[in-house]
């Protein structure tokens, strides 16, 4: 069921979300198709199974058909995708070599094999992804078949639910956005919409021993207010499973034992004058870094918030976080994990916790962990040192000065007609 | 035709402006915006010094702005000038004053002065002598150097790939996550340049090894001398030396183009 053109852009672009690479650049056109051909011979592919992907009766995007490709989408492929598509279904799934796989999260499209253009999801919908259980919908033999027309509706809707807000861009700097009166401490408190979201990349930890290959989680997004006394920080990331040790629905799911969801974030406890910053690896002898750890909680016990000081992933003292006045609180809903953690800009133990100040670029980074998928301890996803930033209110002068330039100039011409005139 | 000397003085002027913007939207290495604006007082002054040097370019300058001002006959015109040019100055002022939240720039070295010894695998090497002892055989016994490079080979895509890439080009699977990016192995003048008692340094010392000029504290390549394992440390000098100088040779000679060593 594999057909020669997906083969051909596979060798060609590489595939992102794998470790195959892009050929382009090596291997040159007439290679590419002896190459295709070549693999479909060993793999008993060769066989005609279907003609060639056929566009032809295309349905074009409306709301409409976005309407119909979603209930489509809840009934055939919501088990493994998740609700809103994002991964978090409810099948166990392997591919042909016995692998654990977590189907593909549908709302990022920037980790798909080739991308979200409908044409590409309509032929993935038609023809699966031949060595993984995403099926075809195409194939007369199997009991889940789509119409032609059902498949373009489901395409049109899974280029809908692109999540573009989660897709990491160049700037890297999370702003915090001054607020007079109370922060937000509940994750589904309105006031977050109108914070500016910044994303990341998170790479699993392949730094230092003992290091993990096959994350599940791959960026998270942030968002921060401050005021005169606190600041909160929203983390919201994609986790196809929530895992509850001790609960019998996250067993089911899970790859090995259900271990604790977990978020952090790291802070210099000092922050740097110039570039010099601790070790992004949990710091390092000189420079300690404060790590705030939330953790999911299990059957019978709570969420709850962990504070850290690390100077190297050898040293690292547990602290009373409520001293700090360090707090964070979680919900989990549809593949998404949303916690905000929350603190005091200041604090009494000044040599030990980060005094956040208005106006400063701070080094900051995050952890992650899934439970579902074996990790804990040093098995985890991280980004290396981004930056916050308390962003000031913009000063008045930022708009009266050009105005009075405005001005100025307008005078200066109304002088020069005036004088010409005269001349006259 | 002789083009008006207003015209010249805005083409030149916007030409200037686009020169120095080119890097930025061509290649991704923009100009910082406070030079864009030093250049761009230097590249207007001069313009005006030059066409204003004769009598006839300072007529052909001023001429048509006194004509608008005083003919009658340009008043719609005139009107319409006198609006667009104050809200263009307070245009440019306000964007000169708009406090810029992107991240700072932080330049740091990357191919950074290595020190005179490093003390690694538990023997101090210095540096400025040190060569690979496995080059040797490249002339006197090829077949082993063959395979001591086939041992490099498979070091790299057991450790080094997920960063620097099946193709040595640095772009691994999880390179887009770090910043400094990992470095490419097959540009000419990288890793080729190098030598190699300085690549032996920066494998077994990864980024915390770098010297403050260079940034360890951001740089992601792993401490490669803490990978060793206890069966490994018996044989270590051995062992671990001929296997970063495999790697190291792989990078430095072979391309992916030949698969074979
Ligand atoms: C039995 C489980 C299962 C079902 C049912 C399923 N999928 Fe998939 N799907 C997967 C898996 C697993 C992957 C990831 C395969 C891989 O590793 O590339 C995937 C990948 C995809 C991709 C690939 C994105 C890309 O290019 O990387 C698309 C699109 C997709 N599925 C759409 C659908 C649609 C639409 C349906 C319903 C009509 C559906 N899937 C039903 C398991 C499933
Ligand atoms: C986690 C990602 C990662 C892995 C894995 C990794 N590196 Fe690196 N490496 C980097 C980064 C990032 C840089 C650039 C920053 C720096 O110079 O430290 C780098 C730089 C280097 C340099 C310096 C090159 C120069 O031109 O100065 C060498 C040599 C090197 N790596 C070799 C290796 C070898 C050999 C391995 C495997 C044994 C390896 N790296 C594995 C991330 C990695």
């Amino acid at each position: 069921m594999i057909s020669g053109g997906m083969n051909h852009i596979s060798l060609w672009k590489g595939m992102s979300g794998t470790s195959m690479p892009n050929w382009d650049d090596v291997l040159k056109e007439q290679e590419r198709w002896d190459i295709v051909a070549y693999i479909k011979t060993f793999s008993g592919l060769d066989k005609p199974a279907k003609g060639p992907i056929d566009y032809k009766n295309q349905i074009k995007s409306s709301k409409e058909s976005i309407e119909k490709g979603k209930e489509t989408f809840k009934k055939m492929c919501a088990e493994c995708h998740g609700e809103e598509g994002r991964g978090d279904g409810t099948k166990k799934l392997k591919d042909d070599l016995g692998f654990r796989t977590w189907p593909r999260n549908l709302t990022k499209p920037w980790t798909f094999r080739v991308d979200n253009d409908p044409k590409e999801i309509y032929t993935r919908i038609s023809n699966g992804i031949p060595g993984t259980q995403m099926p075809s919908f195409a194939d007369p033999t199997s009991k889940k078949t789509l119409s032609d027309e059902e498949r373009w509706n489901v395409a049109n809707y899974i280029v809908s639910i692109a999540d573009d807000v989660k897709r990491p861009k160049d700037d890297t700097v999370l702003k915090a956005i001054r607020v007079e009166g109370e922060l937000p401490d509940k994750v589904d408190d309105p006031k977050w919409s109108v914070a500016e979201s910044t994303s990341f990349y998170m790479i699993p930890q392949i730094i230092a021993k003992e290091r993990f290959f096959t994350p599940s989680l791959d960026s998270i997004t942030a968002k921060a207010f401050y005021n005169g006394k606190e600041i909160s920080i929203l983390l919201e990331w994609d986790d196809r499973t929530k895992s509850i040790p001790g609960d019998e629905k996250a067993k089911e799911i899970a790859e090995g034992d259900v271990l604790e969801d977990s978020v952090a974030i790291q802070l210099p406890v000092t922050i740097p004058e110039e570039m010099e910053k601790p070790y992004f690896g949990m710091g390092d002898s000189v420079r300690p870094v404060n790590i705030w750890q939330w953790k999911s909680g299990k059957k019978d016990a709570s969420e709850a918030i962990k504070l850290l000081n690390a100077n190297g992933f050898q040293k690292v003292e547990q602290r009373d976080a409520g001293k700090t006045g360090l707090r964070a609180t979680g919900i989990y809903n549809n593949g998404t994990w949303r916690v905000v953690m929350k603190r005091q800009l200041a604090t009494e133990e000044k040599g030990k916790d980060i005094q956040f100040e208005e106006g400063r670029y701070t080094p900051i980074s995050f952890a992650a962990w899934d439970g579902s998928n074996g990790e804990s301890g040093s098995r985890h996803v991280m980004t290396t040192w981004s930056w916050l930033l308390l962003k000031p209110a913009t000063p008045k002068s930022t708009y009266i000065i050009p105005l009075i330039v405005v001005v100025v100039v307008f005078g200066g011409e109304l002088l020069l007609a005036r004088s010409s005139r005269k001349k006259i | 035709m002789k083009i008006p000397r207003l015209l010249l003085f805005v083409i030149i002027v916007v030409i200037s402006y686009g020169i120095f913007k080119a890097p930025g939207i061509l290649l991704n290495q923009p100009i910082p915006s406070s030079l864009i604006v030093m250049y761009m007082f230097f590249a207007v002054v001069t313009t005006l010094l030059w066409i204003t040097s004769t009598e006839k370019g300072m007529q052909g300058l001023v001429g048509p702005i006194k004509t608008m001002i005083e003919d009658p006959s340009k008043k719609t015109l005139r009107n319409i000038v006198f609006v667009i040019v104050p809200l263009v100055a307070g245009g440019i002022t306000y964007m000169q004053l708009k406090p810029s939240y992107e991240a700072p720039v932080e330049l740091r070295s990357i191919h950074p002065a290595p020190p005179s010894t490093v003390k690694v695998f538990g023997k101090t090497f210095n540096l400025a002598t040190l060569v690979n002892p496995y080059r040797k055989f490249e002339k006197e016994d090829p077949a082993k150097f063959a395979q001591f490079v086939k041992e490099g080979g498979e070091v790299y895509f057991k450790n080094c790939f997920y960063c620097h890439g099946d193709k040595l080009d640095g772009k691994g699977h999880y390179a887009h996550g770090f910043n400094p990016l990992p470095l490419a192995f097959t540009d000419i003048g990288t890793i080729a340049q190098l030598q190699e008692s300085f690549v032996f340094w920066r494998i077994s010392t990864g980024g915390p090894g770098l010297p403050k000029e260079a940034a360890p504290w951001v740089s992601a390549m792993p401490v490669w001398e803490n990978f060793i394992t206890e069966d490994e440390k018996k044989r270590e000098r051995q062992y671990t030396t001929r296997n970063a100088g495999g790697a190291m040779v792989r990078m430095g000679r072979e391309t992916v183009l030949q698969p074979n060593f």
